[in-house]
């Protein structure tokens, strides 16, 4: 892999349908009356519907948020779901993987906790998880919505595991669950699919080939394009092999590293067959970030990908931030790319 | 042949139980709480792990390490030339701790866990151990600003730590382990923990020193580890179980701490399993050398999952003793 060779060549057009195409990570700020109604909802206070009505009116205020702030690719904004394992394996409201279970609470750090995951069984596709949530979010824009799913090896890597005899078999048929939910969202009209993989990095010398081969099972064959959202942890371990990952887009925080990640592309290169997802914005501070420290960034990336193969999205999911920082945020990276579009004289 | 534990213990229960030390965290962090009323709640729940690990049948017990944010800051934080940065991952966990950053010289200002063995002994009707990080491990997870060099770093992070040992033996502490997994991951710097355990323990008497090692296993260093100035030798048997194979070909003259029940993972293992493992082990090391604990600390498992493991493990531990519970 050459660096030289992403470049933009100057002769080409840069079709401004697809260049620097603006999206978010997942995850927004949940307005307090939800965060209200879903601890009514654990104390038995108000049933499924009564909490359904307002995950969906939350849903409906983050899709024209990102309509009015001017997203490209859009996403639901996970309204109604707690963390991105627990939801698949029996967090209340969700429908948890067949073998799935929440266990005790678990130290995360400081004085944070979590119900962590036990996979009690073998595992199995419980039914569709994610698709009614996403067509309802799909049926309020004519921008395509993301379906977001958590990719098998996260899912085991952060669960108990009492059933399979090793890790491995675990992520093998977790794939196929996760697969078959793929499947679903897609004959369902979902054209972006987003599997995040966080965890990718905990043990790359012992399994890192098992989640690549997890990935593969997931998604080969089914007609959709895959991003991947790898955050935190040792990326530098990971940057070549993690090319071999079986997508079209991974994106990554480059904005909590300065951008560092940029110095592993001029080392390491980067796939040409696919498209670098660029975190301009921190998720996990308040600080609201400038439209010019943000154009900086962008900058910088486009010294080394043509325009056509950016994405462009906060670092992470931004449910640690409030509404308004959410808001905030998308808001000074599609200000950003508007202004280096009009540099570039894309549009 | 005793039973022990590694070191931290989960502090808080679940439902229907309450989780009294996660709130009043909370209480004192929105400033609903003075900092001397949490102290006293960490008392009592220091108090009631201690119960807990009792009851479950532990010879030598800790304190649970209920004051410990995680295992590099607690001590590290109170040594003059260190602050504390960002969260990281502790190593292939998904759990974090807080980096600390070596921004001056290093030194011992006054000892912290004298005073914290010293009312946990008091509550415990079985010994307490206590628990010192490791100066290796503390050197390899911290953000060296200062000293441009790991064995720098770890043998003035050792010599600070000496100050915490000797005040704990002065204090009555017959049970002294350090921590220092990481070397498990760097074999190729075993010099350089070497040299700081033995800075760390050497000369020591009056009681019974420790060096523990988790999430790997130690074949290649377990001879040298044999020279080390420290009376035990901890080693995890469910995440590196290349220490069978380690210890089986090596003459091993310490006593063994042998980290035989998962302790990050629910499953529970049987009686009958640990007592297997108790008399495989039994072959390589005579009984009243054995101790029979976790593979790391438990705060990697829920409260209740954390109680069942040590129950069935002292169950297994005295079936291959061949007393009956």
């Amino acid at each position: 892999m050459v660096v030289e060779k992403t470049q933009k060549k100057s002769n080409e057009p840069v079709n401004s349908s697809t260049a620097l195409t603006t999206t978010a990570v997942g995850s927004f700020g949940r307005p307090d009356y939800l965060t209200k109604a879903r601890s009514a909802f654990a104390k038995g206070e108000i049933d499924r519907a009564a909490l359904d009505k307002l995950e969906k009116q939350a849903t409906e205020y983050w899709i024209r948020t990102q309509e009015k702030v001017g997203l490209d690719v859009l996403v639901h904004g996970e309204m109604e779901r707690g963390d991105m394992v627990a939801y698949f394996s029996g967090e209340k409201g969700g429908l948890p993987i067949k073998g799935m279970k929440l266990g005790g609470l678990v130290r995360s750090y400081g004085n944070r906790y979590y119900h962590k995951p036990i996979i009690h069984d073998r595992l199995e596709w419980p039914g569709p998880m994610t698709v009614d949530m996403w067509k309802y979010a799909q049926g309020l824009t004519d921008r395509p919505v993301k379906g977001m799913l958590t990719g098998a090896y996260t899912m085991v890597e952060w669960s108990f595991n009492e059933h399979y005899p090793t890790r491995r078999d675990a992520v093998m048929d977790m794939a196929k669950v996760i697969r078959r939910e793929v499947e679903e969202l897609v004959a369902t009209g979902a054209k972006y699919i987003q599997i995040d993989e966080p965890a990718i990095h905990t043990r790359p010398e012992a399994d890192f080939d098992d989640a690549i081969e997890a990935m593969r099972v997931t998604v080969e064959g089914i007609d959709a394009e895959f991003h991947t959202h790898i955050c935190y942890g040792e990326v530098e371990e990971i940057w070549t092999p993690m090319m071999r990952l079986p997508v079209k887009q991974i994106h990554l925080a480059f904005k909590n590293t300065d951008f560092a990640y940029l110095d592993l592309v001029r080392e390491q290169g980067y796939d040409e067959s696919k498209d670098v997802g660029v975190g301009v914005t921190d998720a996990h501070t308040r600080f609201i970030e400038t439209v010019d420290e943000v154009k900086d960034g962008l900058r910088r990336v486009l010294e080394l990908f043509p325009p056509e193969r950016v994405w462009v999205l906060p670092d992470c999911g931004l449910k640690t931030r409030t509404v308004e920082e959410s808001e905030a945020k998308l808001k000074v990276m599609v200000d950003a790319v508007r202004d280096i579009k009009l540099e570039l004289e894309i549009e | 042949m005793q039973t022990t534990v590694v070191g931290n213990y989960p502090k808080i229960p679940n439902r229907p139980r309450p989780a009294r030390l996660r709130n009043a965290i909370n209480k004192r962090d929105r400033g609903d709480l003075a900092n001397e009323e949490l102290a006293a709640i960490e008392d009592e729940v220091t108090g009631e792990v201690i119960e807990e690990q009792i009851a479950a049948g532990v010879d030598v017990v800790t304190d649970g390490q209920v004051r410990w944010d995680d295992d590099q800051t607690y001590v590290a934080r109170r040594m003059a030339g260190v602050e504390i940065g960002g969260l990281q991952r502790y190593l292939d966990t998904n759990t974090y701790y807080r980096q600390p950053e070596i921004t001056g010289a290093i030194k011992f200002k006054e000892p912290v866990l004298a005073a914290a063995w010293q009312f946990a002994q008091e509550r415990s009707s079985r010994p307490v151990k206590a628990i010192v990080p490791g100066p290796y491990t503390l050197a390899a997870l911290s953000a060296d600003k200062h000293y441009g060099g790991r064995e720098k770093l770890a043998l003035a992070l050792a010599e600070a730590l000496r100050g915490e040992v000797d005040a704990l033996i002065t204090a009555g502490c017959k049970h002294v382990q350090v921590n220092d997994p990481v070397i498990v991951f760097n074999k190729g710097d075993y010099g350089t923990f070497h040299k700081a355990i033995t800075k760390l323990l050497d000369g020591l008497s009056g009681a019974e020193t420790g060096v523990y090692t988790w999430f790997g296993d130690c074949a290649g260093i377990l001879p040298q580890m044999q020279e080390l100035p420290c009376d035990v030798i901890g080693l995890d048997f469910a995440a590196g179980p290349g220490n069978w194979e380690a210890l089986e070909s090596a003459t091993f003259e310490k006593k063994l701490g042998a980290g035989i029940v998962d302790a990050r993972n629910t499953r529970l293992e049987t009686a009958a399993e640990v007592a297997e493992s108790v008399k495989r082990l039994s072959d390589a090391i005579a009984a009243e050398r054995l101790y029979v604990n976790p593979s790391c600390g438990l705060e990697y498992l829920p409260r209740e999952a954390a109680f069942e493991k040590l129950k069935v493990m002292a169950e297994g531990a005295r079936r291959a003793e061949g007393v009956t519970a």
